[in-house]
């Protein structure tokens, strides 16, 4: 190597390290410790490793542009395993241990509900990755809820279901999510004009579900619901030739399950928040970046991430710099335009995300496509 | 309840019956022969099923050949963990138990060996004899159930005339009723246990790789097929590889028609209360004597 291909090697290096250095210049002094739970292995790494990712993209987007009045902010990642025990004691870890000033996650309701009960009762802000769950987290006012109750769920279903004039709906569910989801779905039906003229139950992780379908095709529906975690119904539906429009719950609006289903992913439509591949105005910045950092398209759980830490930030920003967790949680009580939704934390439901914040996808050749319709707010 | 919906029923309840079946038999031909009961049967679907995807999908190869890959796959991993693992156990004794709980290790590992190379996602294969349908009735089946139903009775078949017109699958039999008995006559018996557990690998991957194009395949399949091919070998005649067939079909049959004639929400109910009934009515299962005597 020559002289001069040496001193431009360094040069380079230089400038490469002044370069690294300036954009960490903006954010000085102690980190921020904010601590993170999520499902990364178990059956709910389906929604910790997105969740995962969008928490790291607003972390590093944070960081660069000054973090929270300049100082940056540190997150501490742990997993659950899916498992709520885990959850609780990385928790305690991580509130006692690492004395973090907030938590996020985790991603389950189980370990959420474990969870809550220790930043509830030491008056920590929590950003939970589910939707309000058992009538215990209704009281739980430090522990705010980035996704939406299923209730609000059921109420999209149905209000898609009465903008397609569609009067009776057979429903597809699985015994877990499925069977949340349906037991909201049941006593507003009618209210919404929808009678419900079959409901099928199948084991989570059925393998097949052709008989159910039958049962719901017989009974010669409007339009089919399908709430599971799971593509089998979708691809049942499809086998039976079953004509009617289907509309699925969130649950299962990734491309995890809509590879999975094959022919049958043709025209599902889901109530969900973001369509990465057609996003809202609002969702455009965001998901650019998502899709420069990890290549793939971010879909509901990438963005809750990403709305999570931000909520955080601009709550602990808010409090200001001494503040105690106590007056974090306070500053975390109140509406937030999110990437996701628009929340209002201090809302009934720790969320208060409204119907007018879903939009619509439909599946066209195994790709979401948004259609224009939206619910009035 | 209309005629219709009824054949739809038993259409279905027939095709996941041979699933089952398929499952089964692999499960029942291993314990047969070497009284191991293999908690990762399930999981030889899942890489039969799987490397048939990647062979099809990722390298290229057309369908047969993947099918064939496939297949072998299953085989091969069947010969791999006998000789590593539960040869070495069977020559220090090791108790039932101890081999179950090595088939549920392996089933773990194996599961998230999937999960880890090959991702989480669910994939598919294309049918056998198109997307086209049969319909009878109003009631549908799609051509690849057919080829999967004439392909598991094709495979039942063989597998009896295996075990009763061929020389290795006679001895295969004769080593697993009397081990000592068998090797006096020059059977060499642990090579019979090899030969088992590739015809369970090679069973359940056939089953895993026919099944694909209905119900995809990921990480997670194994323990499901292992669990209902369980429920059918036992219901048959763990002792018989046939009664797995027998077995399978009958837990598919009542599975379906109780969700047309009770309501899906109590299937399990009343499919394994019709199982437990049998149980007691035949603890040998439907066709366990059969099996005592040799299959």
């Amino acid at each position: 190597m020559s002289m001069s291909s040496v001193a431009r090697l360094a040069g380079t290096v230089v400038l490469v390290a002044t370069c690294a250095f300036a954009a960490k210049a903006q954010t000085s002094g102690e980190p921020v410790k904010i601590g993170a739970i999520v499902s990364v292995t178990g059956a709910g790494a389906g929604l910790g490793i997105p969740e995962r990712n969008g928490m790291l993209l607003a972390e590093k987007t944070i960081n660069a542009k000054g973090g929270i009045n300049g100082r940056p902010i540190r997150l501490i990642i742990e997993d659950d395993a899916s498992n709520p025990d885990t959850a609780l004691s990385k928790a305690n870890e991580l509130l006692f241990g690492q004395k973090v000033i907030g938590l996020l996650g985790p991603s389950l309701t189980a370990s959420t509900v474990a969870v809550g009960g220790v930043t509830h009762a030491n008056k920590i802000p929590q950003i939970a990755f589910t939707g309000i769950g058992p009538a215990v987290e209704k009281e739980r006012k430090c522990v705010a809820h980035v996704l939406p109750p299923q209730k609000l769920n059921a109420q999209a279903l149905l209000e898609y279901a009465k903008s397609i004039k569609a009067a009776k709906v057979g429903v597809l569910h699985d015994a877990g999510y499925g069977n949340v989801v349906m037991a909201e779905i049941r006593p507003i039906a009618e209210s919404y004009g929808v009678k419900l003229v079959a409901v099928e139950k199948f084991e989570v992780g059925a393998t097949d579900t052709t008989t159910q379908a039958a049962k719901v095709k017989a009974a010669q529906p409007d339009a089919v619901f399908i709430i599971a975690t799971s593509a089998t119904p979708f691809r049942n539906v499809k086998q039976l030739q079953m004509t009617q429009p289907v509309v699925a719950a969130i649950g299962s609006s990734s491309y995890e399950y809509v590879n999975a289903m094959g022919p049958g992913a043709d025209n599902v439509v889901i109530p969900e928040f973001v369509v990465g591949e057609d996003p809202l105005p609002h969702q455009k910045a965001f998901v650019d970046l998502y899709k420069q950092t990890y290549n793939s398209t971010p879909k509901n759980f990438e963005t809750a991430g990403w709305d999570a830490v931000h909520i955080m930030a601009q709550a602990i920003g808010k409090a200001g710099p001494n503040a105690t967790p106590q007056a974090v949680c306070d500053a975390m009580r109140g509406p937030y335009s999110g990437v996701l939704a628009n929340y209002d934390f201090a809302a009934d439901d720790m969320t208060g995300i409204p119907l007018s914040s879903y939009v619509f996808s439909k599946l066209v050749g195994g790709k979401y496509t948004r259609i224009p319709f939206r619910i009035a707010q | 309840m209309t005629l219709s919906l009824v054949l739809q029923a038993v259409f279905a309840g027939v095709t996941n019956g041979m699933v089952y079946a398929l499952v089964g038999m692999g499960l029942a031909a291993i314990f047969k022969g070497s009284r191991v009961i293999n908690a990762m049967q399930g999981e030889f679907s899942v890489i039969g099923a799987m490397t048939t995807v990647l062979l099809l999908t990722k390298a290229g190869w057309p369908y047969p050949a993947a099918i064939l890959g496939g297949s072998l796959a299953g085989a091969l991993v069947g010969a791999f963990i006998e000789v590593a693992f539960v040869r070495y156990m069977a020559a220090k004794n090791a108790s039932e138990d101890s081999f179950l709980l090595l088939t549920i290790g392996l089933a773990l590992t194996l599961s998230a060996s999937i999960l880890f190379f090959v991702g989480r996602d669910g994939h598919l294969l294309p049918p056998l004899g198109g997307e086209g349908v049969l319909i009878v009735l109003d009631a549908v089946m799609q051509f690849h159930a057919l080829w999967l139903i004439a392909i598991g009775i094709a495979v039942t078949l063989l597998l009896r005339a295996f075990f009763h017109r061929t020389t290795v699958g006679l001895s295969m039999m004769a080593a697993s009723i009397d081990a000592d008995g068998a090797a006096t006559t020059g059977i060499n018996v642990r090579r019979m246990r090899t030969f088992t557990f590739i015809l369970g690998g090679l069973l359940g991957a056939v089953g895993g790789i026919l099944v694909t194009p209905l119900i995809g395949v990921d990480y997670q399949l194994g323990l499901n097929l292992t669990l209902k091919g369980f429920a059918a070998a036992v219901l048959g005649g763990l002792t018989n590889p046939l009664g797995a067939a027998v077995g399978g079909i009958t837990l598919g049959l009542v599975e379906s028609l109780a969700i047309i004639g009770i309501s899906s929400s109590y299937k399990d109910v009343v499919a394994f209360s019709v199982l437990i009934v049998i149980m007691i009515l035949m603890p040998h299962g439907m066709l366990g004597r059969a099996g005592r005597r040799g299959g």
